[in-house]
């Protein structure tokens, strides 16, 4: 059941990488994008194509990661998903070897042996799952320490705001102060899936942050709760109104990012969009002068 | 209570012929627990094809990109209703169907303890629940907050209309049906069960029954509290939820210390019912009874230690805490399954409808137990939380557990409800396009999830087109599976096998299989002598049940002279 079932889902990465929205650097050339209108011929297809797609195979359906601590939550999927695929073939393959090896034949008199209970079997089956939680729990905890992690002084500082439907950016420190006193900050407005990123009424806003360099987010509402999710970057947090969340990455690779609300807010929650620009710090340096002379990016 | 095992029968057949209108007083002013349960499986049902036509029109939605079908409002209306109606109104109140009626039939019982209160709890349900789709009628139409009304979206400023007063009190209502149900299913198991009924020869199903309906009374007396907090916010100004001092994150405690029992409420009653299909289609005993029992106590404790594990990206938990009694869960739900793989190994197997999907539960469950492994650990959670692969989990924890559970408890006991035997055929062909209906659609959602599709978005980017144009036809597929269905259920009606022995199945071990198809008003003429927790099986088998029992017990002796 399982690999027949992820082939599709495989091959739809790979068109996820040739989206317009989802330039970057090192992509797979487009292929035939229009041919694949049928979902018939698309899962098909997909077979067939994700041989070459060993990359993708890997991922298990997870985006390209482009931050340090998404590179280590992959590994984190990858383990465990080899672990679910050996339990989930030994599960299913009992259930199934039972299902063929075990019917009632043809002209099959009289009662199986009644069996009831066979304690070293069940002591197995009872202490056997404690030992695989018991090291699922280990990496959980180690990577989660090293996701949740906050530095003394990171690199940039930006206050994420989520307002219904869209979301502000504003960085924090003299640094980023315009000549009137007041931070660098994007505004953004609702707008549809495949809109491209900037400034204009029905553009997504577009946060710019330096590669390479430790970026804190704090992330505010004044209204409902959203969700500030960068699929790239293997992460979301919730923007709770009341709290303040704080989290930090690394984007270690030159690109842009799609950027989504996954918090349910109300109306025009789907359109709650943005984009995540990482560039290098000489980019980075000319877009923050940019933007404090006043112009537009 | 002996007496009643001496009253002349009077079965429904002997009773005089009644005129529609008649019959229709007499099962609304009816306090027998199996007329009850009937109308909760009718209702319940019904409210499955309403929720389920609205997955349909939100999967249609869904097909393309862009809006086609429904306008934002009307998608956000949507998935908010089929959330509601299928949790609270199909998969909660079926619990309640099967319980009324299986429950006092494997213990022994004539009735339930309290008839009227059982038959108020109905009423209740039906009426709250009634309430709540009459949001539809109101100008602004339904509640649009999605199924957990996450406060401040939920309250009277973000959402000002009508539709979302009447669902925190319908479902209010409702709840209180809930929670008066479960007082009177825990008092008839502990009070009304036959002689020689021990707690530990009880069936899977009725104990299955007695924690689920104690999580209730945890559960939901908890959302209860929430709503009429929620109520006053909305209606009378009060700031309970205000998020100025933490009420975002209050409601979010308070809704998933209901919610998540509630999903174990939803599943250990379906649990119980392939527990009861799978030794009579292998024609052995369950294997590992009293570690299966203890596995589902263990299940209901842990269920309200882990709420928190849906708030891991609010930032505002214990995150290993909540991750490790997530896992912790996974140990019983692993006993649980070799406990059924157990009971089928070495057995003569038949495929009869209720045994094939009860295979089809095992096969799906496990799928969405494993996911759900990878999503109590909150690195992964951060990806998935949220997201399509979400919807994929726990679609394939409840559809796999409920649907599947109920259609095998409907094949399994359409005899003992109606007398009459469900055609094997259609409902074989019924299986196999749900099954392949169901994996259609949910499948590919954990990829769609995890590379970056969010939950609840009515619109989305080209790049997912694909694997949601699959997703839909097959959840136009899932909704084809229905018309066999609805074809055996009047093909039966109308030229249905007549079933005139106690158990139509052959192997059957619990109480309900040792008397009529359907049974008397009271349910037993007489109960059999009980010595296991297979009395039927034991009734109908002896001489091949004492020989069995012989056979093991000298290999038993033999193994242990060889360990010796």
């Amino acid at each position: 059941m399982q690999p027949p079932g992820m082939a599709p889902g495989l091959h739809l990465w790979g068109r996820q990488s040739v989206s317009p929205t989802r330039s970057r650097e090192r992509r797979t050339p487009v292929r035939g994008r229009r041919a694949l209108r049928s979902a018939t011929t698309l899962a098909l297809l997909a077979m067939a194509a994700t041989a070459c797609d060993a990359e993708q195979w890997k991922r298990i359906g997870y985006p390209d990661p482009a931050s340090e601590q998404g590179d280590r939550m992959l590994s984190l999927w990858q383990g465990a998903w080899i672990a679910a695929i050996i339990i989930g073939v030994i599960v299913w393959g009992l259930i199934i070897w039972a299902v063929l090896f075990h019917r009632k034949r043809k002209g099959e008199e009289g009662l199986p042996a009644q069996v009831r209970y066979n304690l070293p079997v069940e002591i197995l089956y009872t202490a056997v799952p404690f030992v695989i939680i018991g090291v699922l729990f280990f990496y959980t905890a180690r990577d989660e320490a090293q996701v949740e992690k906050i530095t003394k002084k990171p690199d940039v500082t930006v206050d994420v705001i989520g307002y219904q439907w869209s979301w502000q950016f504003d960085y924090l420190g003299d640094t980023y102060k315009k000549a009137d006193g007041s931070p660098i900050s994007i505004v953004g407005t609702p707008t549809s899936p495949d809109a491209p990123g900037g400034t204009a009424q029905g553009q997504k806003p577009v946060l710019v942050i330096p590669v390479d360099k430790t970026i804190r987010f704090n992330l505010k509402s004044d209204n409902v709760i959203h969700s500030f999710w960068v699929p790239a970057f293997i992460y979301k947090k919730d923007v709770v109104p009341g709290y303040v969340n704080k989290f930090e990455l690394r984007p270690t690779k030159v690109g842009t990012y799609e950027g989504r609300c996954a918090e349910f807010c109300g109306l025009d929650h789907s359109r709650m969009l943005f984009q995540v620009k990482v560039v290098t710090q000489a980019e980075f340096d000319d877009f923050v002068a940019q933007q404090k002379s006043g112009g537009a990016q | 209570m002996t007496a009643i095992s001496e009253r002349p029968a009077l079965t429904p057949a002997e009773q005089p012929h009644t005129s529609k209108g008649r019959l229709i007083v007499n099962w609304m002013t009816s306090t027998d627990h199996k007329v009850i349960g009937y109308m909760y499986l009718i209702t319940s049902f019904v409210f499955f094809l309403i929720g389920g036509v609205m997955a349909l029109v939100i999967r249609t939605e869904l097909y393309k990109p862009g809006m086609q079908v429904v306008t934002n409002e009307q998608f956000n209306q949507l998935f908010t209703m089929h959330g509601t109606i299928m949790l609270l109104m199909f998969a909660t109140p079926l619990f309640a169907g099967f319980a009324n009626v299986i429950m006092p039939l494997q213990i022994g019982s004539p009735d339930v303890a309290f008839p009227r209160m059982n038959m108020l709890a109905f009423w209740f349900f039906l009426f709250g629940s009634l309430v709540v789709l009459a949001a539809f009628l109101t100008p602004d139409g339904a509640a649009s907050f999605g199924w957990f009304a996450y406060t401040p979206l939920s309250d009277a400023t973000r959402t000002p209309g009508f539709g979302g007063d009447l669902w925190v009190i319908g479902l209010s209502l409702s709840g209180l049906g809930t929670i008066l149900g479960s007082v009177n299913f825990i008092t008839t198991i502990l009070c009304m069960r036959a002689p020689g009924m021990t707690m530990f020869r009880m069936s899977i199903f009725s104990w299955n029954v007695l924690l689920t309906s104690i999580l209730v009374l945890l559960a939901f007396p908890v959302l209860a509290a929430a709503m009429l907090a929620l109520f006053a916010d909305r209606k009378f100004g009060a700031h309970v939820f205000d998020s100025a001092h933490g009420g975002a994150i209050l409601w979010q405690h308070l809704f998933w210390f209901f919610g998540h029992p509630e999903v174990y409420i939803i599943a250990l009653p379906f649990f119980g019912i392939v527990t009861e299909i799978l030794p009579v289609f292998s024609r052995k005993p369950v294997f590992g009874y009293i570690g299966l029992v203890g596995a589902t106590i263990a299940i209901a404790g842990l269920s309200i230690t882990v709420w928190a594990h849906h708030m891991f990206v609010t930032g505002q938990v214990l995150l290993p805490f909540f991750s490790f009694m997530t896992f912790l869960i996974a140990v019983p739900t692993g006993v649980k399954f070799f406990n059924w793989i157990g009971t089928m190994w070495r057995g003569h197997l038949s495929f009869e409808s209720p045994m094939l999907f009860s295979v089809g539960f095992l096969v799906t469950f496990l799928f969405g137990g494993l996911t759900g492994v990878m999503l109590a650990s909150p690195p992964m959670d951060f990806q998935l939380s949220d997201s399509y692969f979400v919807v994929a989990h726990f679609h394939y924890v409840i559809f796999g557990t409920v649907v599947f559970a109920m259609f095998a408890g409907f094949y399994f006991w359409w005899p003992k409800f109606t007398g009459k035997m469900l055609n094997d055929t259609l409902g074989k062909i019924h299986f196999w396009i749900l099954f392949i209906g169901f994996h259609t659609t949910f499948l590919v959602q954990h990829w769609l999830g995890a590379a970056g599709m969010p939950r609840r978005y009515a619109d989305y980017a080209s790049e997912f087109t694909g694997l949601n144009e699959l997703s839909t036809l097959g959840s136009f597929l899932l909704g084809v599976s229905m018309l066999p269905f609805f074809y055996n259920l009047y093909i039966t009606w109308k030229k249905g096998k007549k079933v005139n022995v106690d158990d139509p199945w052959g192997y059957g071990g619990s109480l309900e299989w040792a008397t009529s198809c359907p049974p008397p008003r009271h349910n037993f003429n007489s109960i059999p002598r009980i010595r296991s927790e297979r009395p039927a099986f034991d009734l109908h088998h002896a001489a091949e049940a004492q020989r069995a029992a012989e056979k093991f017990s000298v290999q038993t002796v033999s193994t242990k002279k060889l360990e010796g």
